[in-house]
């Protein structure tokens, strides 16, 4: 049959609809790319810095996104500090009360704090736990940038030199880029961690950490979206579902689980070495990761066990019970060590 | 093959023939068809064998959304429709795109349709509405006998449904979740759809159509699974075909569905397209 110009037309319309759609389809697939750095009025790291310690951001909400490419070796039982990313759900009342959610493919896990009771719930085996807390209490809120940060810039002030470089685009708001590198006489496997701090919130909205030898970050945590804004009061309290089992956390306070006595810290700022006693074996603890077997074996004057290294920290596991770890070479921890 | 009987009598009086009587045609020919009435009858079992699965198993027992159904009957729709989603409903989807136009070839209908004085534009809609319909109606009879075995036989938490993040909405909101999964559903559906009657279009083998629908969903599971490609993931259907959990969430994030039905619209138009552009070259 011969195509009519009726025919044709809607064949070219068809060919039409079909590249859009292909287009549409790049489109959709690829991300948009960061804008270009936003142009802010300069400002002192001195300024910036003192302007998060005072920042009070507020209610807010948002989406959390932590990257790690730490290379941590495969620690059997705890798949999650593997390599990848994850993705965390917050919302802030800005006034101590917070709600986290961690969704999985096919679950979630949910922290919910209102001030003096804060519930974890688990949606994969149904089970709520209950603690309470002291307000003011730093709550374990996993992956927030925002607490990480100013935990960073508090313990590295002292011996980094801090330079604001540039600006960046983080989760759509401008934001000055806060450097914390470490001063020569640090020696260290971290090349620095850059901050991205809001300009007008000046909350840290992104925590990067770059390992020496790499471009690529070697952790980053930071805001993919967020709104700052009232939020409701409903998303911060916490009713446990029928057919939950509740449980209640028991009250070890902050100190639970260094039954091997108190961490000992070697040196400070970035080759800060943590050594700590390892828990007596005689059970291991269910769900602890085992760490007998990682590693390569080391030994020297202090003993012998055996070394982890990854992108930005080393460990040794020394065979007499001891653990040192800190983000430095393994020669600052034999150092350590032996003192 | 009744059609062609009527086509060919009612030429004359076909081509005035509004487009509303033309669908309504089309959908009578897709529901004669006794396999899309065994099909619907099948998909109807899915949620009913969760549902018994789920009770008669140990309630502790079972991970992912289908531990969550226990005790709490309203996930059960949208547990069952992300199951069916997964190979089912495509498969129903691709057997109606190829009898749509592929079946007709075989049968040699097709000539009949392409002779008579309907503009090629208007059939390939036709067919395409056939399809819908289809993908329509399968997605609704599990979300509706979800509903109803969940209720029925699992029972629901407080005549609501209890959330994965732990909360819990009324009955209202939760079949409100239930909707918004089953429309997301439709959507992921007519791309499949659309993409199937492309290759419908090109052959007249209907086996033809239901083998490279079926091979090609695979072949992007697997393309989604290899470590070293996930930069192709947004460019895959089924890439977002887990979101309908999403749904779970309280408070609800649209984010996955809304990017995956971007996503879907525009397969369904590269695949409409497609079909436009090839039927208006075809001979029979």
């Amino acid at each position: 049959m011969a195509v009519g110009t009726a025919g044709r037309l809607w064949a070219r319309i068809g060919t039409g609809v079909a590249i859009a759609g292909a287009v549409g389809l790049g489109l959709v697939a690829v991300p948009a790319g960061a804008g270009a750095a936003p142009n802010l009025p300069p400002v002192s790291p001195e300024d910036l810095v003192a302007s998060v310690e005072k920042a009070n951001p507020g209610p807010l909400n948002g989406t959390v996104e932590l990257d790690n490419a730490l290379g941590l070796p495969a620690i059997p039982g705890a798949p999650d500090l593997a390599n990848g990313t994850k993705d965390a759900r917050v919302w802030s009342d800005g006034a101590g009360k917070g709600r986290v959610a961690l969704p999985s493919a096919q679950g979630e896990k949910t922290l919910v704090s209102d001030g003096t009771t804060a519930w974890s719930y688990d949606s994969t085996d149904r089970t709520a736990t209950k603690k309470a807390v002291t307000p003011g209490e730093h709550r374990p809120e996993a992956a927030d940038p925002t607490r990480s940060a100013a935990d960073a810039i508090a313990k590295l002030r002292t011996t980094s030199t801090v330079s604001v470089d540039g600006t960046a685009e983080v989760a759509g708001r401008p934001a000055y880029e806060l450097v914390l590198a470490p001063k020569p006489t640090e020696r260290t496997l971290l090349r620095e961690v850059r901050i991205a701090v809001d300009s007008e919130k000046r909350i840290p909205l992104r925590l990067t950490v770059l390992a020496t030898g790499s471009s690529d970050p070697a952790l980053e945590v930071g805001f993919t979206d967020v709104t700052f804004g009232p939020q409701d009061p409903s998303l911060f309290t916490f009713t446990p579902p029928p057919g939950t089992t509740v449980k209640e956390a028991p009250q070890g306070g902050p100190d639970h689980g260094t039954n091997g006595g108190k961490p000992t810290v070697v040196g400070d700022g970035w080759d800060a070495v943590v050594i700590a006693k390892r828990p007596a074996q005689e059970q291991p603890s269910q769900g602890a990761p085992d760490l007998s077997r990682l590693g390569t074996p080391v030994s020297g004057s202090w003993g012998s066990g055996r070394l982890i290294t990854t992108a930005v920290a080393s460990a040794i596991v020394t065979d007499d019970g001891r653990v040192a770890a800190g983000a430095v070479p393994q020669q600052v921890l034999t150092e350590a060590l032996s003192k | 093959m009744t059609t062609i009987a009527g086509t060919t009598a009612e030429t004359g009086t076909r081509a005035a023939a509004p487009l509303g009587r033309m669908l309504a045609a089309e959908v009578r020919w897709v529901f004669r068809r006794p396999r899309t009435l065994v099909t619907l009858g099948l998909f109807a079992l899915i949620p009913i064998l969760i549902a018994i699965g789920v009770v008669v198993a140990d309630r502790s027992g079972g991970g992912g959304l289908i531990g969550a159904v226990a005790g709490n009957g309203l996930v059960l729709p949208i547990a069952a429709l992300t199951v069916a989603l997964a190979l089912l409903l495509p498969l129903a989807v691709a057997m109606a795109a190829a009898d749509a136009i592929a079946g007709e070839a075989a049968n040699g209908t097709l000539r009949g349709l392409l002779l008579a004085p309907v503009s090629r534009l208007r059939l390939v809609g036709v067919k395409a509405f056939g399809v819908l319909v289809v993908a329509a109606a399968t997605t609704l009879t599990i979300a509706v006998v979800g509903v109803l075995a969940g209720m029925v036989v699992v029972g629901s938490a407080d005549g609501g449904m209890v959330t994965l993040s732990g909360t819990t909405l009324g009955l209202g909101a939760g079949l409100a979740r239930v909707a918004l999964v089953a429309v997301w559903v439709v959507g992921q559906l007519a791309a499949v759809g659309a993409v199937a009657l492309a290759v419908s279009s090109l052959t007249e083998h209907p086996l033809v159509v239901l083998a490279s629908v079926l091979g090609g969903l695979i072949a992007f599971g697997v393309l989604g699974a290899i470590p070293a490609l996930d930069w192709l993931q947004p460019w895959l259907l089924t890439s977002g075909w887990s979101a309908g959990a999403d749904a779970l969430r309280d408070p609800i994030t649209l984010d996955a569905m809304g990017s995956s039905t971007l996503r879907a619209l525009c397969y369904a138009a590269i695949g409409v397209g497609f079909a436009v552009w090839r039927m208006q070259r075809r001979d029979a």
